[in-house]
């Protein structure tokens, strides 16, 4: 071991007064290259007020036979008073009975009387630098709880801004929900009011999962909803948002999103795809087809593309349903995929009433299939249902 | 996800087996890059082999396409299998990346 770090503080704890000039003395070196403190006591109580007042203390190096207090009963004291430190006990040659006793009260390890300076050296530097690693595997767990503890507020920020409250119309109900493979996802869906009563509607899905997709999700539901809200029609939304993701994207992250705008003025939905899967429409009778499919490519990696967009007209009771792979790329313990015509059979089974309980189908179906297959890629489905009159 | 390469008068192969997800894509684009040389003009990445990519994966040939396009070398994916081929289609990268039914095809078109 390097003998740069210290100086580190050792408490030496012995009854006989013969020990301090002799330590000082053999360890004169070490202490003159600032390598060790020591400080001395004289018994156990002497030593547990002085580990009370001295917080610098990294070492006990302790006799056991002593007035007072003895060493094992302030073996027994130091977890209390100072538990990041280690002890050293001075036993006499032999008696082991004393020194597993001192073992078992979480002493590091024990030298023997007469002591040999060298030895003693040798000992004190494996305690220390067995403390250095404790320390630091501490100070790792401690960081590791503080990342985790930012991750759930992360997990909480990217939960908070989906939406959870939904419109509740006459003319249309809507409903979405998303569940992150790990704490924090790279899914995002999103409804949003623009003029004359026109609705739009956004499911996402950023390339790979964690904390850099999970932030490059919220730059793109930002940009997403700032376009959408300047009255623009899919086509220029995507093209605008897609410029505006790829400025400083060296990562190549991207993110597949399909934009639809519903007007209910008309029943038709306006839709332009960034590479996304495409929704699926449902009939009243449950049958379903793929929306019809546009050009377009993930937003974020190439400037300056062009997207295609499609109007389709929505008959009353018709039910558009927008997912992200990780429906139909879920997979079971077969290692078999979802896959779209489980998702079809999902609403051929039960008719589709309302939107909250067409999303909630779509999601017990999946786990189901799942079964004990961990989840490895983000889950969402949004729904959206036009009223039958 | 495993990778296999061989080099030939200036042109390299890769072939890319099993499958690449969020879990071994970081590890996908370490290998592709240990295996990319400066000197490469033509590169090619086999998927034959390939049964899943996911978009973490996706990434990883975006990144490689633009590392090479800064050095100048051509690039293809060749060989896509189903599965594979429909993941380009659907994220619209089959635009933008050349993607052809063979190796040989893929050399011709690069060398011309």
């Amino acid at each position: 071991m390097a003998e740069t770090s210290g100086p580190y503080r050792i408490l030496v704890v012995d009854d006989e007064p013969d020990l301090e000039p002799l330590v000082l003395q053999r360890m004169r070196r070490a202490i003159r290259s600032g390598r060790y403190q020591f400080v001395f006591a004289q018994n156990g109580v002497e030593a547990l007020e002085t580990l009370n007042q001295d917080d610098e203390i990294d070492m006990v190096l302790s006799d056991i036979n002593m007035p007072q207090m003895d060493g094992l009963a302030l073996l027994s004291h130091i977890p209390d008073v100072a538990p990041d430190i280690h002890a050293v006990i001075i036993s006499a040659y032999g008696d082991m009975k004393n020194i597993r006793s001192a073992m078992n009260l979480g002493a590091f390890d024990f030298v023997t009387k007469p002591v040999d300076f060298e030895d003693l050296r040798i000992t004190i530097e494996r305690a220390l630098s067995n403390l250095e690693a404790w320390r630091a595997a501490t100070a790792s767990r401690e960081r590791l709880v503080a990342l985790e503890n930012e991750l759930d507020v992360a997990n909480k920020m990217q939960q908070s801004i989906l939406p959870t409250e939904f419109p509740r119309q006459p003319g249309f109900q809507i409903h979405g929900s998303m569940t992150p493979a790990r704490v924090v996802g790279g899914d995002f869906f999103d409804v949003v009011y623009l003029n004359n009563g026109r609705i739009g509607l956004a499911v996402a899905d950023v390339s790979d999962k964690g904390v850099p997709a999970a932030l490059f999700m919220m730059a793109s539901r930002t940009l997403l909803k700032s376009a959408a809200m300047g009255l623009k029609t899919p086509r220029e939304v995507l093209t605008e948002v897609n410029d505006l993701l790829y400025d400083d994207n060296d990562a190549m992250m991207f993110v597949t999103l399909f934009y639809a705008v519903y007007d209910p003025a008309t029943g038709e939905m306006t839709y332009a795809n960034g590479g996304h899967n495409a929704p699926l429409i449902v009939h009243v009778d449950g049958s379903s087809t793929v929306l019809p499919g546009t050009n377009g490519i993930a937003l974020g990696v190439m400037p300056g593309m062009s997207y295609d967009e499609r109007t389709i007209s929505i008959s009353a009771g018709d039910t558009v349903v927008f997912y992200t792979d990780g429906v139909t790329e879920a997979v079971n313990e077969e290692s078999e995929e979802f896959g779209m015509e489980r998702l079809q059979q999902v609403f051929t089974s039960q008719p589709i009433r309302e939107a909250e309980s067409a999303t909630q189908a779509v999601f017990d179906a999946v786990n189901k299939f799942a079964g004990n297959v961990a989840q490895f890629d983000d889950i969402t489905c949004l729904v959206f249902r036009r009223s039958e009159p | 996800m495993a990778i296999d390469f061989q080099r030939n008068q200036g042109t390299l192969i890769i072939e890319a087996a099993e499958r690449v997800d969020s879990t071994n894509a970081q590890r996908f684009l370490e290998d592709l890059d240990a295996a990319i040389e400066p000197t490469d003009q033509v590169v090619i990445l086999d998927m034959e082999k390939l049964t899943y990519i996911s978009s973490a994966g996706l990434r990883v040939v975006l990144q490689t396409a633009k590392t090479l396009q800064r050095q100048n070398s051509g690039f293809a994916l060749c060989a896509l299998s189903g599965t594979v081929r429909e993941v380009f289609e659907i994220s619209g990268f089959d635009q933008v990346i050349a993607i052809h039914p063979s190796q040989e095809e893929a050399i011709a078109a690069l060398k011309g």
